[in-house]
């Protein structure tokens, strides 16, 4: 199949790879650690149940959710998306000469772009779906 | 530093051989048929959704690897655009079958047909 | 690693101007945005400034569109500005029809109990999504790349399926959204894979790269396999959009299942879309092959050819068998696709470039797409203006052959509407739909398609037996009062009936500008023939996006 091509150096083309694990065990460690250090320790009944702010997790399965799940679900999907866009556009933006039009050509059309976001936003924001009472 | 970020891309890729453009076609061509066979015969609205992604996702390996062959990102771009359709008909798909069993209590496909004609 | 690179420069240019040819959709795009939020408002003068909206949206849409759509970069270039123009006119009667569809027992509810359920409101989002999906139509017609024609015909689509399915109260509506949604998914899956092959068989998304790729393969001995099965898959997938053959089942339950005035609509706009794009991809082969050099690539052609006559066949037939209005005319707009393909196999003619309208089956396409649109819409606004109220307490719209029983003498208008309608689609000669299919046949003879035109003919005769039936049922049977059914009234939107009576002037009075008419679809209907010199398939040329790391040489 492919095979995959690395640059010269071997060794030092591994860095980056070695970087993020650092970055991820670092991360990881550090929250664990953290939040037995400073976290605020009370136990209780909902506490203790597997999805501290979710469905029960006990019990028949074919009940009803509430309608926020699949609404939150719905608006992470917007944004999920939305990522997706982003990352070919973040990098190529920096070969673009800075100052030149076109350059601003690019600029103004990742902002358009995020302002559709912005419009599904406000529409979610007038229906309610950011209200959780 | 920057360099070394680059990795494996800086150097140019080699073209593809025709044999592996070959390998594939046959995985996409698997998985489109698998989907089809599937959405035609289950009866399960879920199943017939994920049959249709699953039709969806082999285009995407058909584009990607002809991506690959012919050393532009064209393919690749439009699987992107892809994702975004394909996540669309997901949420939209839920939605849908939610609505359909809270009313019948039922994901049955063939339960739901009251024309005829 | 900071080189500004020509074909970056190049990239950004085309791009602008693709930016320019979107300024209707960037209008109806942002009207759409308005709609959606001020639908939600608690004041309901604001919440009814929707529809109105709508069609500020579409006129402005349709003049932008008017005014300055230029060329695109594909086989048939002229054809953006006809297809957006038709979409937003068409759209204006759509917006009469659709009023009142989703909001009527919602606002009823409201002003009962005076309190606004934010989410119980569907109709913020039925206008956002009936805009979305002319949109997309828009954008279909102006497409000039597979990943915007994807994107086009997916806009237009997924909007549809809510709408059907929200569009009554009845199961019956989420039933048939439901089975549009499901065959739509596979429909789109199919095109997909069919664009897939195309891309990998070219390496091309462009249409004009994939013209001229495509006669590069034909000069080297023939076209490629890949290209081959890629049209074919892609023509199939499309055929879900306008309902021919093979993915044609949907098509009677999606229509009776929604309310009348979306099943107006659904037999427009998806059609329409589906037409635009099955033109686009078939005309990336073109219709340089056959013995008289002007037909489509073999295989191409014979699919077609298939789908063209089985689709006009079956919806003929099974049409005569049907007891329900919105049937015979889901029926009838199947068979109507399949006229419609006889246009696309016979391609724009002998010179080439379709020049003349009698010759040129593009423009017969095309100027069968605004006929067959207006009278539908007429015909299926009829059946939106009369309602009862059944048992269940629901309104409930006509649909029974019984229930348009004399009707011109019950409501001479709509009555006279039905009449008009039916007589137009049937095609007899005052009237707009004569001046639809004339260049259909006209073409294909001079094509030389004449078993297509033959079969074409029978089935327009069958077709008057069911069309001929309506008229008569309307006009001349007496009104029937069944005793078990409420009788039927007027529907208290009146704006169903203006778009009723828009269609019917509209199908007497195009037809007096049919001369005009003619000439905006044989500009709409000009086709580029690729050009005579062959290209090498330019592998590894990066002209669409920087990417600086691919073109940096290895260290």
């Amino acid at each position: 199949m492919i095979e995959v091509v690395l640059a010269d150096g071997a060794v030092s083309s591994y860095i980056p790879v070695m970087l993020l694990l650092t970055m991820a065990v670092t991360f990881g460690a550090f929250n664990v650690i953290a939040s037995r250090l400073i976290g605020p320790r009370r136990d209780g009944g909902t506490k203790g149940q597997t999805y501290e702010s979710g469905m029960a997790p006990i019990g028949t399965a074919r009940k009803r959710f509430n309608v926020r799940f699949y609404l939150i679900a719905m608006v992470f999907l917007v944004f999920d998306i939305e990522i997706i866009f982003l990352y070919p556009w973040a990098t190529t933006f920096p070969n673009l000469d800075p100052g030149s039009t076109n350059a601003q050509v690019w600029l103004f059309r990742i902002l358009f772009f995020m302002a559709t976001t912005v419009v599904a936003y406000i529409y979610g924001l007038r229906k309610g779906v950011f209200r959780f009472d | 530093m920057l360099d070394t970020l680059t990795l494996a891309q800086a150097s140019a890729p080699a073209p593809m051989q025709t044999g592996t453009l070959h390998h594939y076609l046959v995985v996409s061509a698997l998985l489109f048929v698998i989907g089809l066979i599937g959405f035609v015969s289950r009866r399960n609205l879920i199943i017939m959704f994920l049959c249709t992604e699953l039709m969806f996702q082999a285009a995407g390996i058909a584009l990607i690897a002809f991506s690959r062959f012919w050393l532009n990102h064209t393919g690749e771009t439009f699987v992107i655009f892809v994702l975004t359709i394909a996540a669309a008909e997901a949420a939209l798909a839920l939605a849908l079958v939610v609505l359909l069993f809270r009313r019948k209590e039922s994901l049955d496909g063939a339960k739901w047909s009251e024309m005829r004609g | 690693m900071t080189q500004a690179l020509p074909s970056t420069m190049l990239a950004a240019v085309s791009m602008g101007e693709k930016f320019v040819a979107m300024w209707p959709e960037a209008f109806l795009f942002i009207t759409t945005c308005v709609v959606m939020v001020l639908g939600l408002s608690k004041s309901l003068p604001v919440r009814r400034m929707c529809a109105p909206l709508a069609g500020v949206g579409l006129i402005g849409a349709g003049l932008i569109a008017a005014a300055m759509t230029p060329d695109t970069l594909c086989p048939l270039p002229s054809m953006a500005m006809y297809g957006k123009v038709l979409a937003a006119g068409i759209g204006l009667v759509l917006v009469c029809l659709l009023a009142g569809t989703v909001d009527r027992d919602f606002e009823s509810d409201v002003e009962r109990t005076g309190w606004f359920d934010v989410i119980r409101s569907k109709r913020a989002e039925f206008w956002a999504f009936f805009l979305f999906s002319l949109t997309g139509l828009m954008l279909t017609a102006g497409a000039d790349d597979l990943i915007l024609l994807f994107l086009a015909l997916e806009l237009t689509s997924l909007p549809t399926y809510v709408m059907v399915a929200i569009s009554t109260r009845r199961d019956r509506s989420m039933e048939a959204g439901v089975k549009y949604f499901f065959l739509g998914a596979l429909g789109a899956a199919m095109f997909l894979y069919g664009f897939a092959f195309i891309y990998g068989g070219t390496g091309h998304t462009g249409l004009q790269d994939i013209q001229r790729e495509v006669r590069a393969q034909v000069d080297a001995g023939g076209i490629n396999e890949l290209t081959m099965l890629g049209l074919v898959l892609a023509v199939v997938g499309i055929c879900f959009k306008i309902a021919a053959v093979p993915m044609h089942f949907y098509t009677p339950d999606v229509y009776q299942g929604s309310s009348a005035s979306m099943a107006g609509y659904l037999a427009f706009v998806p059609k329409a879309a589906g037409f635009f794009a099955i033109m686009l991809v078939v005309s990336c082969a073109g219709w340089g092959f056959g013995e008289s050099r002007a037909e489509l690539p073999g295989m191409l052609r014979d699919v077609l050819w298939i789908i063209a006559v089985l689709t006009m066949t079956v919806g003929n037939v099974l049409a005569l068998l049907q007891s329900s209005v919105k049937r015979i005319l889901a029926y009838s707009s199947i068979a109507h696709s399949g006229y419609m393909l006889v246009g696309v196999i016979a391609g724009p003619g002998l010179d080439g470039r379709g020049g003349e309208f009698t010759r040129n089956g593009l423009a017969a396409v095309l100027f069968y797409l605004l006929s067959y649109g207006v009278m539908t819409v007429g015909a299926f606004a009829v059946l939106a203006c009369l309602e009862r109220r059944s048992r269940d307490g629901e309104i409930e719209e006509a649909d029974h052959v019984a229930d348009i029983r004399g009707l011109c003498k019950t409501h001479p208008v709509l009555g006279w509407i039905m009449v008009v309608s039916v007589v137009g689609l049937l095609g007899l000669p005052p009237l707009l739909g004569f001046f639809g299919k004339l260049p259909l046949f006209t073409s294909a003879i001079s094509a030389g398609e004449i078993p297509l035109v033959v079969i074409l003919a029978i089935n327009s005769a069958i077709a008057a037996y069911y069309y001929l039936r309506l008229a008569y049922l309307c006009y001349i049977d007496p009104p029937e009062t069944s005793p078990n059914l409420a009788p039927l009234r007027a529907t208290p939107f009146g704006s169903r009936r203006v778009a009723g009576m828009l269609s019917a002037i509209g199908v007497v009075v195009l037809a007096v500008v049919g001369g005009k008419l003619a000439d905006a679809t044989v500009t709409a209907g000009r086709y580029i023939p690729p050009a005579g010199q062959t290209q090498q398939p330019e592998r590894a040329a990066d002209d669409d996006a920087p990417t600086p790391e691919h073109v940096v040489a290895p260290h």
